[in-house]
C-alpha cells in the first residue's frame, strides 16, 4: 500500500527531516511512528499527504508515485487519505454535521448521500446527538472523534493520524484508539505517529521508530 | 452559490468592508469622471469656435468668390466657407455694439474689409490643421490678411493635450490604490478563513473548487460596491455637484452640466465586478497552496 525508497527531506541546506528513509506499510496494516520530538514523524506524514516533497528518493502510495505527481493531481490522492490531527482541524464557525459533510462536498457528493454518511460515520463515534453543535461547544475528546468521523467518512484506503492522543486524557486515549483499531478491523491501513509508550504498550502493533530523521527500528511485538 | 451564501453571512463586517471599499474607491474615480466630462466638453465648445478669417484687400465680385469657395471646400481639412460682405460685416459689428452702436452714427457702411469665414473639420481644429489651411489660403494673392490666433491654438492643443494625460494619470492611480485596497481587504476575509482553507485543501479540494466561492464572492462584492458608487455619485452629483460644476463653468459658455452617461455608468459596474475579482485572484494567489 505504501513504498518509500531512500527518501530525503530537508527543510533547509543544513537541517535534514528525514535521511535514506525506507519502507513498505502493507494494505491493511496498522503502525506506529515513533520516536523523540524532531525524529522526522511528522515530515514523513506530510510526504506521505502531499503537503511537502522529498529531496531524493521515491515514494508510492496505492501504486501511484507520488514524488512525480502534478500539483493538480494531490487533491486527488488526499480523497484517498483520511488525515487527524493533534490540534482536530474542525472549522470553529461550522457544525459537527458541516465539518464532517466537508471532505464529501469537496468530492462533489449528492446532499441525500451527504447527509446519509454524515449521520454514519457520526453515530460511528458516538456523536450522533450533537451534529448541530459548533466543535467550541465539545469537549476534546468529542473534537478528536469528530475529527476521525471527518477522515473515516469517505471510506479512505490510508488513515495517517499526528499525535492524535496528544492532547487528551488517558480514558479519552482509549476511546481514540478503539476508533483506530475499529478502521483497521474494516480494511483500512492506520499509520500513527506517537511518542506515548503508553499506548503502544496497551495496543502492541507493528513499530518503526526514527531519530534524527533515520530509521532507527522496525519490529511487531 | 450555497457555499458563497453562507462566506457571506459568516463574515458579514469583511464583506461590507470588502464593499465599501470598492464603492468610495469607485466613487472618487466616479466624480472625477464626471468633471473630466464637462471641462472636456467646454473644450470641445471652445474648438467648435476654431476658425480661419481671410480678409479681402478688394471687393471681389461674386464669380470669383463661389470659385474660391468651391475650391476651398474641396480642401480635405476644410468643413465649410461662408463668404461676409462690407456689408455684413458691418451689421454685425453693429449688432455686437448692441446698446453702443449709436457710436458708428457717421460711419460709412463699408469700412470693414470682406472675408472668408473658414469652418474646419472636428479633427483638424487644431494647430497643425490650421496652420495647413494657411499656408494654402498665402496662395491666393487677392487676400490682404489671415486671421487664425496662432497663440491660442497652441494653448487650446495644450490644454487638450494636459487634459488627456491626467485623466490617464490620475485615473490609472486612483484604479491601482482601489485595487490594492481591494485585495488587501479581501485578504482580510481570506486570513479570517485561512483555517477553512487549509482545511479543504487537506480533504482533497481542488484549487478551483476552493477558489470558487471566493471568487464569485469577490465579483459579487464588486458588483455591489460598484452600485452602490454609482448611486452614491448620482445622489451627490444631484445635491451638490451639479450646482457647483455649472457655477464654476458657467464662465465658460457651457450649455448645461453632464452626468455619465449609460455606457459609463455600466463600466462602473463593470469595473466594481473587475476590482473584485481581480483583489480575489491576487489574494488567493497566496492563500490557497495545495
Amino acid at each position: 500500500m505504501i513504498q518509500l525508497y531512500n527518501v530525503c527531506m530537508s527543510y533547509q541546506k543544513e537541517a535534514t527531516a528525514l535521511q535514506e528513509f525506507s519502507l513498505k506499510v502493507p494494505k491493511g496494516d496498522f503502525l506506529y511512528l515513533t520516536g523523540p520530538s524532531g525524529a522526522g514523524k511528522s515530515t514523513l506524514l506530510k510526504l506521505l499527504y502531499g503537503a511537502v516533497k522529498p529531496t531524493r528518493g521515491q515514494i508510492l502510495i496505492n501504486g501511484m508515485n507520488i514524488t512525480r505527481m502534478r500539483s493538480w493531481r494531490i487533491p486527488m490522492l488526499r480523497r484517498k487519505l483520511g488525515i487527524v490531527f493533534q490540534d482536530f482541524k474542525l472549522i470553529s464557525t461550522r457544525t459537527l454535521f458541516e465539518n464532517v459533510a466537508f471532505p464529501l462536498e469537496m468530492q462533489g457528493k449528492k446532499r441525500y448521500e451527504i447527509s446519509n454518511k454524515v449521520y454514519q460515520a457520526l453515530k460511528h463515534v458516538g456523536l450522533q446527538g450533537k451534529l448541530n453543535r459548533f466543535p467550541l461547544q465539545l469537549s476534546g475528546g468529542e473534537q478528536q472523534r469528530a475529527a476521525i468521523a471527518r477522515a473515516l467518512v469517505t471510506d479512505p484506503l490510508i488513515l495517517l493520524a499526528d499525535e492524535p492522543t496528544g492532547n487528551l486524557d488517558d480514558e479519552v486515549t482509549c476511546e481514540i484508539m478503539e476508533l483506530f483499531k475499529g478502521a483497521n478491523a474494516r480494511g483500512t491501513t492506520v499509520l500513527l505517529a506517537t511518542h506515548n509508550r503508553e499506548i503502544i504498550r496497551r495496543y502492541p502493533r507493528r513499530i518503526v521508530a526514527l531519530d534524527k530523521g533515520r530509521l532507527v527500528d522496525d519490529h511487531t511485538p | 452559490m450555497r457555499r458563497v451564501g453562507r462566506n457571506l453571512r459568516q463574515t458579514p463586517v469583511l464583506c461590507s468592508a470588502a464593499i465599501g471599499t470598492v464603492a468610495v474607491a469607485l466613487m472618487i474615480i466616479g466624480f472625477f469622471a464626471i468633471v473630466v466630462i464637462n471641462v472636456q466638453q467646454v473644450a470641445q465648445q471652445w474648438s467648435r469656435e476654431i476658425q480661419v478669417v481671410a480678409y479681402f484687400d478688394k471687393v471681389p465680385d461674386t464669380h470669383k468668390v463661389q470659385q474660391w469657395k468651391t475650391k476651398l471646400e474641396a480642401m480635405a481639412e476644410i468643413e465649410r466657407v461662408q463668404f461676409v460682405s462690407r456689408d455684413d460685416a458691418f451689421k454685425r459689428f453693429k449688432k455686437r455694439l448692441g446698446a453702443d452702436a449709436d457710436l458708428l452714427e457717421g460711419v460709412g457702411t463699408d469700412f470693414l474689409p470682406a472675408s472668408l469665414e473658414i469652418v474646419l473639420f472636428k479633427d483638424n481644429q487644431n494647430k497643425l490643421g490650421v496652420e495647413s489651411v494657411v499656408q494654402q489660403l498665402k496662395q491666393i494673392p487677392e487676400l490682404a490678411d489671415v486671421s487664425y490666433e496662432p497663440e491660442w491654438l497652441e494653448r487650446f492643443d495644450a490644454f487638450v493635450g494636459l487634459l488627456k494625460v491626467a485623466g490617464i494619470v490620475f485615473g490609472g492611480f486612483l484604479l491601482f490604490a482601489a485595487l490594492f485596497i481591494v485585495a488587501n481587504t479581501i485578504k482580510l476575509t481570506l486570513y479570517a478563513r485561512r483555517e477553512e482553507i487549509e482545511i479543504m485543501t487537506l480533504v482533497g479540494g481542488t484549487p478551483l473548487f476552493i477558489k470558487m466561492p471566493f471568487l464569485i464572492e469577490g465579483a459579487l462584492q464588486g458588483i455591489v460596491g460598484g452600485l452602490l458608487a454609482l448611486v452614491g455619485v448620482w445622489m451627490v452629483f444631484t445635491l451638490v455637484l451639479q450646482e457647483g460644476l455649472y457655477g464654476i463653468l458657467i464662465v465658460t459658455g457651457t450649455d448645461g452640466i453632464l452626468f455619465l452617461t449609460p455606457p459609463q455608468q455600466w463600466g462602473m459596474v463593470f469595473c466594481g465586478l473587475i476590482l473584485g475579482l481581480t483583489g480575489s485572484v491576487l489574494s488567493l494567489r497566496k492563500f490557497v497552496r495545495i
